[in-house]
């Protein structure tokens, strides 16, 4: 019964074996998955974020724990793009879909990451990360001020000759003004939500638990939050939506689909327990073998709630 | 030590849903876990793993969120047989739970993970400096290094809070323990017992796990005498094989190292320990 179910999905041009990736900076690169579990099954992976030149992190302490989640703030650690090009490519197995993603604090450094990505044979697509802080402006990140996402968009369009998805900061007021600058500047798909801005006190010290004081909040608690905004952003664009935020087994995949996603990224859950992903595409094809659905994609944007 | 056992080839991990076999309070805070892991690998000195009560892809409990970190303490049996044995104490929620859970419910286990203990080349002492809960990650290479040139030092708060004490006791290897409110052994931390072995013997290698300080203390009274320190850091980590980049520490070498992956045994000159949190 489950083979006769069709689970391929198209995002934006990335043509996937089923709709479950993992998500940017949970999934290391790859390959420190390999003993757990096969990448091969997997809709695909997108890669930690890279910049121009390899980056060293935060201080420590970098992570803390909150209800039903996590904080984090690592910052830009990360190989490199041109070591992951060279060396960490090359030691994945054939027939891993691979999303790589961009994170950088300029405009132009950001072009250029995309560029030296484009026609790279393995990489099926590229991501751009607009939760990075714009140092020019403030520290305030891309994502969140419409005009600097419409200069970053158009600037990777330019620079990437394949599929191109934004990954969308949650720390805005206005999502559906987000995705639609997104569209407007040519992007193929859109991810979200990234993790939200959040901040963990020690009271013996009088002090923030993570070093940085600010950090990234991602797993389980910010599931409903990531809903409501993918909800949100699939009614205001066309381009398809990779749903991300706190998903841990098929029934939440589903609901992200239910609300418009085309696609999930697994997160947080790769940390807590590394053969998690494929888990989630197991159960979101039987739940649609189930439902009697011919394919996965059916469940897309299929809510019903009539005051939409 | 010629005959040291070689254990630096380290098993790939397993993930799996292991059954409790029991789970004992053993006062002070102190609780020893013993897990049914079929197909367990085996595992070297050192080694960790990370522990969740509840069972894989469950989606019933979301908090806490974050495994924990345990040294492998002991294992014994193979294949469907083993059995995997944990000491921990009681320090949080995650612990409390742990301790909560009864013998056969399940646990989430990853391990074994990280880099173990080095051998100790020949010629050398072997001196093992245990404190606190640091004491459950060296009761493996106490008891594979049994027979050859060793000795074992632990400390804890009072003779109550000595982790496996019984255990090391029974090895047939030299041990000397303080406490703090002198209820065994010398009254003091267990560091002062490091100076005469480090007066004494010509070859030395240090193997120290515990809290920071004391592991500080190991590693610079280790340096000022020439010798090899080992130390095994314990950190926060979301997921313990090198993904999260959460359990980074400085390292003289410039930039950090990741615990879970680089660790959590470390050339004690390596680390940068003014950077520690």
């Amino acid at each position: 019964m489950n083979a006769a179910v069709d689970e391929r999905v198209d995002l934006g041009g990335i043509a996937l074996r089923n709709p479950v990736l993992t998500a940017s900076g949970t999934f290391g690169y790859g390959t420190e998955f390999a003993p757990f579990l096969d990448l091969t099954r997997l809709g695909g992976f997108v890669a930690k974020s890279l910049t121009l030149e390899p980056r060293v992190g935060n201080p420590p302490p970098r992570i803390a724990e909150a209800p039903s989640a996590m904080l984090n703030a690592i910052s830009l650690e990360n190989v490199g793009v041109d070591a992951f090009v060279e060396e960490k490519l090359p030691a994945l197995p054939d027939g891993v879909t691979v999303i790589a993603s961009v994170f950088e604090t300029e405009i132009d450094r950001y072009a250029e990451v995309c560029k030296r990505l484009s026609g790279v044979p393995r990489i099926a697509g590229l991501e751009v990360n607009a939760s990075c802080p714009h140092v020019k402006s403030g520290g305030i990140e891309f994502g969140q001020d419409p005009k600097l996402l419409s200069q970053l968009v158009a600037a990777a369009r330019g620079a990437a000759s394949g599929p191109l998805l934004v990954k969308l900061s949650p720390n805005v007021t206005d999502i559906a003004e987000m995705a639609r600058v997104c569209e407007g500047e040519g992007a193929d798909g859109l991810s979200l939500i990234n993790a939200v801005q959040a901040m963990e006190i020690d009271i013996e010290t009088r002090r923030p638990v993570l070093a940085n004081g600010l950090g990234g909040l991602s797993g389980p608690a910010i599931r409903p939050i990531a809903l409501r905004m993918v909800w949100q952003a699939s009614r205001a664009v066309a381009i398809p939506i990779c749903g991300i935020g706190g998903i841990r087994s098929a029934e939440d995949a589903i609901k992200f689909l239910l609300c418009g996603a085309r696609a999930v990224q697994v997160g947080t859950s790769n940390y807590l327990d590394p053969g998690v992903a494929l888990e989630v595409a197991e159960g979101l094809r039987d739940h649609a073998a189930r439902q009697g659905l011919p394919r996965v994609a059916d469940l897309c944007g299929s809510l019903d709630f009539p005051h939409a | 030590m010629a005959s040291a056992p070689a254990w630096g080839v380290a098993p790939a991990p397993l993930r799996a849903e292991v059954e409790v076999a029991s789970n004992r309070d053993e006062g002070a805070g102190n609780h020893r876990i013993a897990l049914r892991v079929p197909g367990f690998p085996g595992f070297a000195p050192g080694h960790f793993a990370m522990l969740s009560p509840g069972a894989l892809a469950a989606a019933e409990r979301t908090d806490p969120l974050l495994p924990r970190p345990m040294a492998l303490y002991r294992a014994s049996g193979r294949g469907g047989d083993a059995l995997v044995e944990v000491l921990y104490k009681v320090t949080g929620r995650g612990t409390a739970l742990l301790a909560d859970t009864l013998p056969g419910q399940r646990v989430r286990f990853l391990g074994p993970l990280g880099v173990a203990w080095p051998e100790p080349a020949p010629g050398e002492t072997a001196v093992l400096v245990g404190g606190g809960t640091g004491i459950a990650s060296l009761y493996e290479l106490a008891a594979r290094l049994e027979g050859g040139d060793v000795r074992v030092l632990l400390g804890a708060r009072s003779a109550r809070d000595l982790m496996g004490r019984d255990d090391f006791a029974s090895l047939g290897v030299p041990l000397e323990i303080a406490t703090e409110d002198g209820s065994e052994g010398v009254t003091g931390l267990v560091t002062a017992l490091l100076d005469p072995v480090l007066a004494g013997a010509a070859a030395v290698r240090v193997y120290a796990c515990g809290p920071t300080p004391m592991m500080r203390a190991c590693a610079a009274r280790a340096a000022a005498g020439g010798r090899s320190c080992f130390v095994s850091l314990e950190n926060n980590m979301a997921c313990g094989f090198g993904v999260c980049l959460g359990c980074a520490v400085p390292v003289t070498r410039g930039g950090y190292a990741l615990v879970c992956r680089e660790g959590p045994v470390f050339d004690a000159a390596s680390i940068g320990w003014e950077g520690l949190p």
